[in-house]
């Protein structure tokens, strides 16, 4: 890894270069919620924020897209992907980690061009946080992003520890040169402090030891009905999950019934219709059936890592409270 | 430029008959010249049919192929896309993806007996397996199928089948035929015919009829989804270990190519995509993974 410092009164400028990479989008703060919105200068960011509800997978598989148009007429199916430079500024890294693992599910030997060029077109910033009550990134080893980023940014008193994660990420720091120094002996020493303190902040623990088994076992579990039971089946905890990435496909027809376009947007394995088969056959009937599916799908080691990145929405955001931490201790009977 | 995965290719219908009331067979060639060079299928492979306007249904391949570009498909008539299929004149216009999935492994089973057994619809996928063992017929032992239908009025690839029930032996397998409407007149009079190949009741009543051998059987099961608890029942009766009774599974498929996570199955230990890592499983991996069957 490259290291590099940017002083703190150079952070203007530094964005100032950015938005010649694309538009820049970072946290900003609306209402009581945080997002990721287009930003013109550094101080429009709230980078103290706790978590964006949406996470940064909007970016790169948007909540609703169009895929193609077709006409019967032409006999055509037309591509209409645009491409669009960004810069995302201020990500987590838990969140950096959760797209490493959508890239494992989008990039793999059948990829999606929509989601691939995306991030092929995307500078990924991070930026170091501090857990609150709800991070439990620290279990799952998800609170510190070893890659997966261009640049990475990490507080100094009097600047930024910056790790250059890229050779895109490289290309920009030569461009901003007069605007950066070298890392001295005491940022590095300032920088590991931090880290080691960040470490002792977490309150929150989940022991995901054979969390796999425990989910297996726990399949016929009272747990699942307790849940369910409270349960809207609202499907926003999937919404604002940075590792759900289910999608729906719709055809939409012009007036003149000849052409049209195929959209897809992000679905949730929480709702009714997302197990039907053939024939009005259901294989998840019930909440009960679709609260276990949601858990032992992120709970299992299907892309060689757990499918939950610790970082806590979905216990923020879900309208009846459930505690995904609280859950799975039930589920290895802690509780 | 890359590959866009999801942008279906044009192909036209070259073949379309009515089968039965809702199952229709038909046949349809790819228009790019290049991709039909490549356009190769396995087995329990499926494709992504698009009908522009209405939507995508995943649909098995029914037979190996026998011409550059050409793929033949078998549909029963469900919902929105499948009845628009059925609506498609000989010319039309469809949008094809893939071949996807993972397919039967025909060469793991080669040197071995294969036992097909198909309930309705299902023997869609395994004609395609039938066709390949018999073209392939030294690389396997005996080949027996084991068909389920409803009624006469239900049975797919009526001639075809009726062949074989009367000839198989000689065409290199042996076919039997089950029914379930005790009343059906045309089942009655198959049954006087070929009272050995063929029998009242539902398709595990068929096991009575031959001799397994454990050893060295493959068998390859595809039906409605309540069919494979009861075959699985008496192959295991009749020892036949689960890693080798492989089956097709069914599940809403949104993409084909493990994204839309609209198939996934399993628990903690075993999360599958229906559509890549199969729709071909083992009996093996229903153990271990579930909610499988
Ligand atoms: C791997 C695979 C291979 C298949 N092979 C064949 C085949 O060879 N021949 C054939 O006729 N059918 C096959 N099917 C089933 C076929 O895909 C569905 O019947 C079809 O998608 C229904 O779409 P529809 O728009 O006509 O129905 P809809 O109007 O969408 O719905 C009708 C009913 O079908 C259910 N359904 C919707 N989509 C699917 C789906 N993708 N899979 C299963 N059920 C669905 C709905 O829940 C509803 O009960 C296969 C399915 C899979 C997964
Ligand atoms: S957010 Fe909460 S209430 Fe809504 S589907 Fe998820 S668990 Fe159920
Ligand atoms: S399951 Fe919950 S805690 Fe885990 S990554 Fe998804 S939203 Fe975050
Ligand atoms: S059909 Fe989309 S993941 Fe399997």
């Amino acid at each position: 890894m490259k290291y590099v410092k940017l002083p703190k009164e150079n952070l203007d400028a530094f964005v100032e270069n950015l938005k010649t990479h694309g538009k820049v989008y970072g946290p900003v703060k609306i209402g009581e919620y945080y997002s990721f919105q287009e930003i013109n200068n550094s101080k429009e960011m709230s980078l103290e924020y706790s978590r964006t509800m949406i996470p940064p997978k909007k970016f790169f598989l948007k909540l609703k897209e169009r895929l193609f148009t077709f006409n019967e007429e032409k006999g055509e199916y037309k591509e209409t992907l645009e491409e669009e430079k960004i810069v995302v500024f201020g990500i987590h890294p838990c969140d950096i980690n959760a797209l490493k693992l959508m890239d494992k599910i989008y990039i793999d030997e059948t990829p999606d061009k929509y989601y691939k060029m995306r991030r092929e077109n995307a500078v990924i910033v991070g930026y170091g946080c501090h857990p609150d009550e709800y991070c439990f990134c620290h279990s799952l080893g998800t609170n510190y992003a070893a890659d997966g980023f261009d640049l990475f940014l990490h507080e100094l008193k009097d600047g930024f520890f910056v790790r250059v994660g890229s050779d895109k990420g490289n290309a920009i720091v030569s461009e901003i040169s007069e605007l950066i120094k070298d890392v001295e002996g005491s940022d590095i020493e300032e920088f590991r402090a931090a880290e080691r303190k960040r470490e002792k902040e977490y309150t929150l623990e989940l022991n995901i030891r054979g969390i796999t088994d425990m989910l297996a076992l726990a399949y016929e579990s009272e747990v699942w009905k307790e849940y369910a039971d409270k349960c809207f089946g609202c499907g926003s905890c999937n919404l604002v999950c940075p590792t759900c990435r289910c999608y729906d496909v719709v055809d939409n027809v012009n007036l003149n019934l000849k052409s049209g376009e195929r959209l897809r947007r992000l679905d949730s394995c929480m709702l009714r219709k997302h197990g039907l088969v053939a024939g009005g056959l259901n294989f998840r009937p019930t909440r009960i059936e679709r609260l276990r599916n949601r858990f032992n799908c992120k709970g299992s080691l299907r892309e060689d890592t757990l499918n939950c990145v610790g970082c806590g929405r979905c216990t923020v955001y879900c309208p009846s409270q459930i505690d995904y931490v609280e859950v799975l201790k039930k589920v290895r009977g802690e509780l | 430029m890359m590959e866009n995965v999801l942008l279906p290719k044009l192909a036209k219908i070259v073949k379309s008959e009515k089968m039965t009331a809702i199952e229709r067979f038909l046949q349809v060639e790819v228009l790019d010249k290049k991709f039909a060079e490549v356009f190769d299928y396995q087995p329990g492979q499926f494709i992504e049919v698009s009908i522009m306007g209405v939507g995508e249904a995943p649909i098995s391949t029914c037979s190996i192929r026998t011409k550059k570009g050409v793929i033949d498909l078998c549909v029963r008539n469900v919902g929105r896309v499948t009845n628009a299929i059925h609506h498609l004149n000989i010319g039309s216009l469809i949008g094809i993806r893939g071949p996807y999935g993972n397919g039967f492994p025909m060469e793991e089973m080669e040197g071995s007996n294969l036992l097909l057994v198909a309930g309705g619809l299902g023997v869609a996928p395994l004609r395609s397996v039938l066709q390949y063992a018999l073209k392939n017929r030294a690389k396997y032992k005996d080949i027996t199928v084991f068909y389920g239908i409803r009624t006469y009025d239900t049975m797919l690839f009526r001639d075809e089948f009726y062949n074989l029930l009367a000839e198989g032996d000689k065409l290199g397998c042996k076919f039997y035929l089950s029914y379930e409407d005790s009343k059906d007149k045309q089942c009655i009079s198959l049954e006087a015919e070929h009272s050995e190949r063929c029998m009242c009741g539902v398709v595990t009543k068929l096991f009575e009829r031959i001799k397994l051998s454990p050893e060295d059987t493959y068998a390859i099961i595809c039906g409605p989804p309540i069919m494979y608890r009861f075959v699985v029942q008496e192959l295991t009766k009749k020892q036949v270990p689960p890693e080798k009774i492989y089956m097709t599974l069914e599940r809403r498929m949104k993409c084909g190519i493990g994204k839309c996570g609209h198939c996934i199955i399993g628990d903690g230990t075993s999360i599958k995509y229906v559509c890549k890592d199969g729709p071909v499983f083992t009996y093996w991996d229903a153990l271990h993974t579930k909610g499988m069957i």
